[in-house]
């Protein structure tokens, strides 16, 4: 399998803190990537090392099979952590060098998400505000047809409606053949835009897979007791568990596969009802990052 | 245009499995006909802000289980024959999810086997009545 975006065994040490650790994720041409973590969980250093903005202690990335240099940037649309725009340069100013740096720049495209974005074509980019930083950021990425993008929170300070226009232009690029990685907050614009969801946590990658894939797989498995929770000593120790939640008469699974087993086993302790629950993308990331459950089983 | 579909991103049931729901639903209940057209991949994608890939695995499926078919060039068309069987298959999967789930929350209310039963034939009643003409004495 080729891989448009390939990073393999990557570690990033900033002095004695690792704040990449050997993380290795590839993701497939035509395929939207989305990036979860929480904060301080590695995400921007990783985006920082693709787009060659720092070095990488160890590893390799690789871009349409190539380490990244100069010519890779001539097919690649990025979104950086803090907008990389000149501040006195106005709006119609940053379009123009694009034109004059990118082959592919599409004015027509670039004038259409101006008008989307409502940007004013004279103001300076130090007088936009955040989200129109943001937007202007976004309207330079697409406008020059990208096969490759990068965008680390292309959604951060817009408003609800911006936020939506920004995933259609991810949606549309991918649609087109373009290969997406790109960071959220917003576990809905990845459940949305994503076919592939990697989670990291200090660091690492502690889960990764499609989202549809992940939601068949991973379910709870709900009894209700009359009274106290009995014990279930053998259901801990199942690798397959990935997490026990016991609250008042209730006990709760968090298991990978199929549920049913694990129904026929809890049903044996006379619960009053036992149900299989589907995992949204939200449980699943709580579930891959979450610290709170101390009873937790080993985490596969 | 209007959305035809609807789905749920946020539901722990996988997309594609919604949108071919949604897709026999439509085709069961008439409101896609026979040859009718469907969206494009990338249309539907954006018409419901999803991920293409996973608008295209769905098409994939429906086409696998004869409800569509796909020709190059063309697009994806509801099949003539054998669909709305297909179609009727899944209406009767929908329909018997609904009452499971219906009689999974009774069990979970604590209401035993005879309740149920009774629950269940007053509902049934309601809507398909013994006795058409006249209100339930």
């Amino acid at each position: 399998m080729n891989h448009t975006i390939a990073i393999r065994g990557l570690t990033k040490r900033y002095g004695t803190f690792e704040a990449v650790s050997d993380l290795t994720l590839e993701v497939e041409p035509g395929s939207i990537c989305g990036l979860l973590g929480p904060n301080g969980s590695g995400k921007s250093t990783t985006f920082k090392c693709l787009l060659g903005l720092v070095r990488p202690t160890s590893g390799t990335i690789e871009i349409e099979g190539k380490p990244v240099d100069a010519s890779t940037f001539a097919s690649l649309g990025f979104v950086p952590e803090r907008p990389a725009l000149f501040e006195k340069f106005t709006v119609a100013q940053h379009l123009d060098l694009n034109r004059r740096l990118y082959q592919k720049y599409d004015a027509a495209r670039a004038n259409e998400l101006i008008d989307l974005f409502k940007l004013d074509r004279k103001k300076r980019a130090k007088r936009l505000s955040k989200g129109q930083q943001t937007a202007l950021s976004l309207v330079l990425a697409f406008s020059i047809r990208p096969r490759i993008l990068i965008l680390d929170e292309p959604a951060s300070g817009l408003d609800p409606i911006f936020q939506r226009a920004a995933l259609d232009l991810i949606i549309d690029a991918a649609a087109g053949g373009a290969t997406v990685l790109f960071s959220s907050h917003q576990i809905g614009q990845v459940e949305r835009a994503a076919d592939r969801v990697a989670i990291l946590k200090r660091g690492k990658l502690v889960l990764d897979g499609n989202v549809d894939t992940l939601k068949g797989q991973e379910k709870v498995v709900e009894a209700i007791f009359e009274g106290a929770v009995p014990e279930s000593n053998g259901l801990i120790n199942d690798p397959r568990v990935r997490r026990v939640e016991r609250t008042g008469r209730i006990l709760r699974l968090y298991v990978r596969g199929d549920g049913d087993e694990f129904v026929r086993q809890l049903e044996r302790l006379g619960p009053r009802s036992v149900d299989v629950l589907d995992l949204n993308l939200e449980d699943i990331f709580l579930g891959a990052v979450g610290e709170r459950d101390e009873s937790s089983s080993g985490v596969v | 245009m209007p959305a035809i579909f609807t789905i749920d991103p946020r539901s722990g049931v996988p997309l594609y499995h919604q949108l071919i729901e949604q897709v026999k639903r439509a085709v069961a209940l008439g409101t896609l006909a026979p040859g009718e057209q469907l969206p494009t991949v990338k249309a539907l994608a954006l018409d419901l802000t999803i991920n293409p890939n996973t608008v295209a695995r769905a098409y994939r499926e429906l086409e696998r289980d004869q409800v569509i078919e796909t020709s190059p060039g063309r697009g994806s068309f509801v099949r003539d024959n054998g669909s709305s069987i297909e179609a009727g298959r899944a209406v009767a999967d929908i329909a018997q999810g609904a009452v499971d789930a219906a009689v999974r929350e009774a069990k979970s209310f604590g209401l035993g086997r005879d309740a149920v039963i009774a629950t269940f034939e007053r509902v049934l009643e309601r809507w398909y009545p013994s006795n058409p003409s006249g209100r339930n004495s």
